[in-house]
């Protein structure tokens, strides 16, 4: 019996036949195309339709903006391509570009906008760094002292004491955090041990390791005191800002207050105490439930009634309360999604080893739901930059009260669709990095559904 | 009981440490911040208002506005009140977003599913669609669609007809339509048409039970059609076709007659209507996928139809992922439509808190008004929702 079988299986080995190749017309090229554009008769009937209008397009488009384009000239009558039509007015937007970027902001003073946008970049860039250490700390004085010395550099003027102060404290800040970020780029160890080891106080005990790093923050705050003793900057007063210089201000204002006042009012939300969560949902639910056009008209007629006899308030400032104010209620509820999705066990667990309610929150809760939360965050501050071009509707020259001013200018009468294409590229820009970027964050914290 | 409560060490750090005292105390001292803050701002209000000479209280609404208001469909004139004003404003703010909402939705759905089609360029043309639409401001679009389009259109003489009709123009003052003049016995179609619905709902509520009753499927497509359409034309037909249409005529430099509809009310419409529909879009892809694909295998296993497949199994349980955030969308149109003070079309925000707040200076009075409006749109539409979140939770379990 063993001797049939091995035999069998000695004898008819199985040796298999070499592959087919693939049917024609399904692999490389004209098999995708098959696939994907002609598959069926409603579906090559629905590419062609599609190849069709965007070819309509394109060449609409190719000639609106290229094959009329008008690139120099001084007023609109200059971009007449016939007696009877005008071209693609181009000319008008080059001439405009720095006003739609800064407002009327005076020329010989732009270079104090753009460096505050670069000490922005260069203090929060560290954060995405994988080798610098403390970042929670680079971001949270980049968030709540950067303020300062940005306000002081678009404002100018007069400083009082308190300026005098919370300036310096912001220059001192901005150099220790970019010498930190070199030195751990560098030598892999933060500003903060190199301190201590200049000062000979490595070898002692850890209590004292504070004192040289106190000494050297003071004598930083009173070189940067005596720095910006003798400085000071034109006073450019607030309603000569405007452009996307003052949407990004206005938008930044309101994404750095909406995050904690956001967290507070979801924390309030959920609070036990009845009296913190019913002065909780009826702020989230009124400011939810209204326009933020409504809500910016209130802040225009309503805030200077509000403020005792004396005081006064801008219209530049009640706007940005009124969006700080819109952009919290709705962080409130992003918030919120992300404390629910963290499960019951967590809250007890942290309570089981005797955290208090702060500590619980803030080192076992928040730093999970935070994770859930991140992409939809990042989607809500894209909502606000783009929420803030209604701004324009209470007479602030936002980006977009900018691109409507053209029209009225004299030179440029009636010139819309060339600074509105404008505008429009500019926000696309913005918002469309923002939400690749969140779905980036999405994909690597594995919040999705992908995991 | 008093002796051991006196033993204890630190009777204060008990009552101190004891979270119940705690947190009535937290709740004290936050209504009293937020009485002391709510009597101040009143009372700083009073001053100001003193100061300034504005007159409190809601009797302003009585008085004539003395405006006119560039489109209504209610029979406004200058001389009508303040709260005609509020009237009207509201009728247009809701004329505007629910025909904006029905549009959008539609729109949405059939964008949403071109972004599942099979055919690539279809998908990245659908794709690019809500890419572009949804990354850049509402009110830059809506201007976009108002200056781009909507202000050139050309003067009445020159006028556009739409598909060739004579009574159906659009020029640079507005879609001109004809304007439907029911007649005496007009009500016996319109009875007819509700009535036909009724039944329509009953005969399919019926043949539902019955297919789950016995599992035979009846199809009521044929009687429900009949029921709903051809019962009332036969009404109309039998009636003497009671409905008169008046049709807009070019008299002199303008039309008259027929009903119409201003460029700004269409640009606005477009640019609710496409803007939103981008997001439900999303809604409706999000929703289909989130139906897993073994849902599709199993009740092809049972062997049901390919369109049963669908109807049945499919969208029902795509609806639950969808309706709640379209329901939230549909709030966001009507908070959006008051984008329309942009370009003049005279919606709530327009006519109430703008011009007739200006004219008045009642500013605490409107701002209130107009707020309650959107709020209990708001409220109303998150009950429904609520009532939905329920009934779908008691299918689910």
């Amino acid at each position: 019996m063993t001797e049939i079988t091995e035999q069998n299986t000695v004898s008819e080995k199985f040796v298999p036949k070499p592959d087919l190749p693939p049917p024609p017309n399904t692999t490389g090229a004209i098999g995708w195309l098959r696939y994907n554009l002609f598959d069926g008769f409603l579906s090559s009937c629905l590419t062609v339709l599609s190849l069709i209008a965007i070819g309509f397009l394109c060449v609409n488009f190719y000639e609106w903006a290229f094959t009329k384009a008008v690139l120099e000239a001084t007023n609109r009558q200059e971009c007449r391509i016939t007696p009877t039509e005008f071209g693609t007015c181009w000319a008008g937007v080059e001439f405009w570009f720095k006003r739609f970027i800064y407002g009327r902001y005076t020329d010989s003073e732009i270079w104090r906008v753009n460096s505050a946008a670069i000490i922005l970049i260069l203090w929060m860039v560290p954060v995405w760094l994988p080798r610098v250490t403390a970042k929670l700390n680079i971001a949270l004085t980049g968030v709540l002292i950067f303020p300062f010395l940005a306000g002081y550099m678009f404002l100018g003027g007069e400083r009082n004491w308190f300026m005098e102060i919370m300036v310096a404290v912001a220059l001192g800040c901005f150099i220790t955090v970019i010498v930190h970020s070199f030195l751990c780029l560098v030598t892999g160890s933060g500003i903060s041990k190199w301190i201590i080891k200049l000062a000979g106080f490595a070898g002692r005990s850890e209590r004292l390791h504070k004192v040289p790093v106190i000494v050297s923050a003071a004598i930083m705050f009173l070189i940067s005191l005596f720095v910006i003793n003798g400085v000071a900057f034109k006073e450019m007063s607030n309603n000569l800002w405007g452009g996307l210089f003052l949407t990004l201000v206005i938008s930044g204002i309101g994404i750095a207050t909406a995050l904690p006042a956001g967290i507070l009012l979801a924390l309030g939300r959920r609070s036990k105490m009845t009296v913190i969560r019913v002065l909780c949902v009826a702020f989230i639910e009124l400011f939810r439930s209204v326009p933020l056009i409504t809500i910016l008209f209130m802040a225009t007629t309503m805030f200077p009634l509000f403020l005792p006899e004396g005081f006064h308030i801008n219209k530049l400032a009640s706007a940005i309360v009124a969006v700080c104010l819109f952009a919290a209620a709705y962080m409130a509820e992003v918030v919120r999604g992300g404390l629910q999705a963290i499960p019951k066990g967590q809250y007890e667990a942290a309570e089981a080893v005797g955290l208090t309610y702060w500590q619980s929150m803030g080192f076992i809760v928040m730093p999970q739901a935070l994770k859930y939360m991140i992409p939809n965050i990042v989607s809500n501050f894209m909502g606000l930059f783009k929420d803030t071009t209604l701004v324009s509707i209470i007479g602030l020259y936002d980006l977009l009260g900018m691109i409507n001013a053209v029209s009225q200018d004299p030179r440029w009468i009636g010139l819309h669709h060339e600074p509105l294409f404008t505008a429009a590229v500019i926000f696309f820009i913005g918002c469309f990095a923002m939400s690749k970027y969140s779905q980036h964050l999405e994909r690597n914290l594995g919040a999705g559904h992908g995991r | 009981m008093s002796e051991y409560s006196s033993k204890r060490p630190g009777g204060v750090n008990a009552i101190i440490n004891d979270e119940r005292y705690r947190s009535v105390f937290y709740q004290v001292v936050v209504f009293g911040l937020f009485i002391w803050a709510v009597f101040s701002l009143i009372e700083n209000t009073q001053i100001n208002m003193a100061t300034r000479k504005m007159a409190v209280g809601f009797d302003f609404l009585k008085n004539s506005a003395g405006f006119a208001v560039a489109w209504t469909p209610l029979d406004y004139k200058p001389s009508d009140s303040y709260f005609m004003v509020y009237w009207v404003g509201i009728i247009n703010t809701l004329i505007l977003a629910g025909i904006s909402i029905v549009l959008a939705t539609f729109l949405g759905f059939v964008v949403g599913i071109l972004r599942l089609s099979r055919n690539w360029l279809v998908a990245q043309i659908a794709s690019w669609y809500v890419e572009v639409l949804r990354n850049t401001p509402l009110l830059l679009q809506i201007i976009f669609w108002y200056l781009g389009a909507f202000a050139n259109l050309p003067r009445p003489k020159q006028s556009i007809e739409i598909f060739g009709f004579e009574s159906l123009v659009l020029n640079n003052r507005g879609l001109y339509i004809p304007k439907p003049q029911p007649e005496d016995l007009f009500w016996l179609t319109v009875l007819a048409f509700v009535g036909g619905l009724i039944v329509a709902v009953v005969l399919n509520k019926r043949a539902t039970k019955k297919q789950q009753e016995t599992g035979k499927y009846i199809s009521t497509l044929v009687p429900t059609l009949v029921v709903i359409f051809v019962l009332p034309i036969l009404v109309f037909l039998l009636t003497g076709m009671p409905l008169d249409w008046d049709l807009p005529l070019l008299k002199g430099f303008n039309y008259r007659g027929g009903g119409f509809v201003l460029p700004a009310m269409l640009a606005v419409m477009v640019a609710l209507v496409v803007y939103h529909s981008a997001y439900a879009a999303e809604m409706v892809r999000a929703g289909i996928l989130s139906v897993s694909k073994g849902q599709t295998e199993a009740a092809s296993s049972l062997g049901l139809k390919q369109s049963f497949v669908m109807r049945l199994v499919i969208i029902p349980q795509a609806m639950r992922a969808i309706v709640p955030p379209m329901i939230s969308l549909w709030m966001n149109v009507v908070k959006n439509s008051s984008l329309a003070i942009a370009i003049g079309f005279p919606d709530l925000v327009s006519v109430f808190m703008q011009t007739s707040l200006n004219q008045s200076g009642h500013a605490v009075e409107i701002v209130a008004m107009v707020m309650a409006f959107y709020m209990t749109v708001s409220l109303t539409i998150s009950a429904c929702l609520n009532v939905y979140n329920k009934k779908i939770q008691l299918t689910e379990r």
